[in-house]
């Protein structure tokens, strides 16, 4: 697959923020990072997005879709917005401080 | 945790103390984990969040928590080491502290001195001792007599003299309009007693029953109703009655007004209380003579930063009262540098007796019971009739408050403490004498045991 090339506002609007929970920083034993992303991304624009944000090589990308809860609010039947978590594993020695910010 | 001495002079003592950094990151640490058992972050259970976001989000106040730990810690160490008695809680200064880096910092310390209590049953005291004058008993009988006072009709046609009432009506009128507050009927006016704008019982004097005359007098520049400040004015005076006073009689009935028998009761009373007083005086001038002694007897060094204290609170003092103009006459010629130095000694003394005393009453355990507290309450409630209620209240509610109190208390103790061991005796005195001298050193007699329980109660704390 050929690399996609990305703007760099598509690839801020990509990285909207790193998940802080206890099970994404399980995965910083193995590297990996957590972020969120907007529906609409793909793994090779997520990849990119992340190297050109970062300056951080990466390895691999899985991504996995978080629907919204229903819930129901007054009788009335609601749902909460679906989002999109990316998954990102870097490359050996490479490190995102994800509690600093851009 | 290193504790160096690098000053001990005298009384003051300097440290150095160091923590270094793997020290301090350990404590840090170990508190960080202690947080972290109990809060909340979002996306984590509780104790389960990792150090790393911990200290991102704690690290700083732990770390101010976590150093002013370890400061106090280590300037106990270092009193504690050295087996010290500060005087004052040690001033700390942080000398170095950077991220990452040693924890530097020096504790600066003044310690009680030793005191050699000199031996008590070496003291020798006069207790002044004096006899209940009949005059003065008389004396105050009459004042009695004429706080009771009351008024005579004069036979008809008799003039008023100054220090007569007259019954008046009265209405004054500025530019011929009368005005507010001009106007009265029937006022009980005592001539010379200057109840009124000053002219206007003058002009009375003279007046017969029934007599209508016209005052005319202008208001003081500076009188309170500003419309009237500086006017003429004419007051159209009816007078109708002219009373003699007369003073009450020294009998059983003045006996009965103030709610006791007959007039031997009265006088009882009147001696009781008395010997009270002489017997309250006879003390300031034993305890001033006991004070005195015992300041000459004791030359240990005191501590400065207490003396420094105890003389900031008296030239604080003293400043009010020369903004308020209520100098001492003695002190009103001198200049500030001789003032200081004469209120320093003063200082110096007052510090060296409250710390001599509390030695005192620290070895022989001059104890204060909870009786001793309700009685001196009990004394301060009975100070302000009619409000022994909110006395109550706060002393109650103010620990302050009620550590002051128990301060004097201590104080008293330990002086009775003194008192019993040394060698006292008696000396009669005319009750002239007696009230003299508290008068010519009241600062010795009444603003002392104040100050010097402050000073006190402060040691005591520096103790513990």
């Amino acid at each position: 697959m050929s690399k996609v090339q990305i703007s760099k506002a598509r690839a801020y609007d990509i990285v909207r923020s790193p998940v802080i929970t206890e099970k994404a920083t399980m995965g910083s034993e193995h590297n990996q990072v957590t972020f969120r992303v907007p529906l609409s991304a793909s793994k090779p624009e997520i990849k990119a997005a992340i190297e050109a944000v970062f300056g951080v090589k990466v390895k691999a990308v899985n991504t996995l879709r978080q629907l919204g809860k229903t819930k129901r609010f007054r009788g009335y039947m609601g749902k909460r917005s679906d989002y999109k978590k990316a998954i990102v594993s870097l490359a050996e020695g490479q490190s995102i401080d994800v509690t600093t910010g851009v | 945790m290193q504790v160096t001495q690098i000053n001990a002079d005298g009384l003051k003592h300097e440290f150095k103390v160091v923590i270094t950094a793997g020290q301090f990151d350990e404590k840090v640490k170990d508190r960080l984990t202690e947080v972290g058992q109990s809060v909340k972050v979002p996306g984590f259970r509780p104790g389960k969040v990792p150090m790393a976001i911990l200290r991102q989000k704690y690290g700083k106040s732990v770390m101010g928590e976590v150093l002013e730990g370890a400061v106090n810690e280590g300037a106990q160490l270092a009193v504690e080491q050295n087996k010290l008695r500060p005087a004052l809680q040690p001033k700390v200064e942080i000398t170095k502290f950077d991220e990452g880096g040693d924890l530097e910092f020096s504790v600066a310390v003044e310690v009680l001195p030793e005191i050699e209590v000199m031996d008590l049953s070496t003291l020798t005291l006069e207790k002044m001792v004096a006899e209940i004058d009949e005059a003065e008993l008389e004396e105050a009988l009459k004042g009695l007599a004429s706080r009771r006072e009351k008024t005579d009709a004069a036979p008809a046609g008799q003039a008023a003299a100054s220090g007569d009432v007259v019954v008046i009506d009265f209405l004054g009128k500025v530019d011929g309009v009368a005005f507010e507050g001009g106007k009265g009927e029937g006022y009980s006016l005592k001539l010379g007693s200057n109840s009124f704008i000053p002219g206007f019982e003058d002009q009375l004097v003279g007046a017969k029953a029934g007599d209508e005359t016209v005052v005319k007098v202008s208001f003081p520049a500076d009188y309170h109703a500003e419309n009237l400040a500086g006017k003429a004015s004419e007051f159209e005076v009816k007078v109708h009655e002219v009373r003699t006073v007369v003073p009450a009689e020294i009998d059983d009935e003045l006996a009965k007004t103030v709610g006791l028998e007959n007039l031997a009761a009265l006088k009882d009373a009147l001696r009781e209380e008395i010997g009270r007083d002489y017997t309250t005086m006879a003390r300031a001038h034993l305890k001033r003579a006991l004070l005195d002694r015992l300041a000459e007897n004791h030359t240990f060094p005191v501590p400065q930063g207490m003396v420094d204290m105890e003389f900031d609170a008296i030239w604080k003092q003293l400043e009010a009262d020369k903004a308020a103009g209520r100098l001492d006459e003695a002190d009103k010629d001198k200049s500030d540098d001789e003032l200081k130095a004469e209120y320093r000694a003063i200082a110096e003394r007052r510090v060296r007796l409250g710390l001599l005393l509390s030695e005192v009453g620290q070895k022989n355990s001059v104890q204060i019971t909870q009786e001793d507290l309700n009685r001196a309450v009990l004394n301060e409630a009975r100070r302000f009739p009619g409000q022994e209620h909110l006395v109550f209240q706060y002393y109650q509610k103010n620990q302050d408050a009620l550590n002051s109190l128990r301060a004097a208390i201590f104080e008293e103790k330990v002086i009775d403490y003194i008192v019993e061991r040394a060698q006292v005796s008696e000396k009669t005195v005319s009750p002239e004498d007696l009230r003299k001298d508290p008068d010519a050193a009241p600062d010795a007699a009444e603003a002392k045991p104040k100050k010097k329980a402050a000073s006190k109660k402060k040691a005591d704390k520096a103790e513990d």
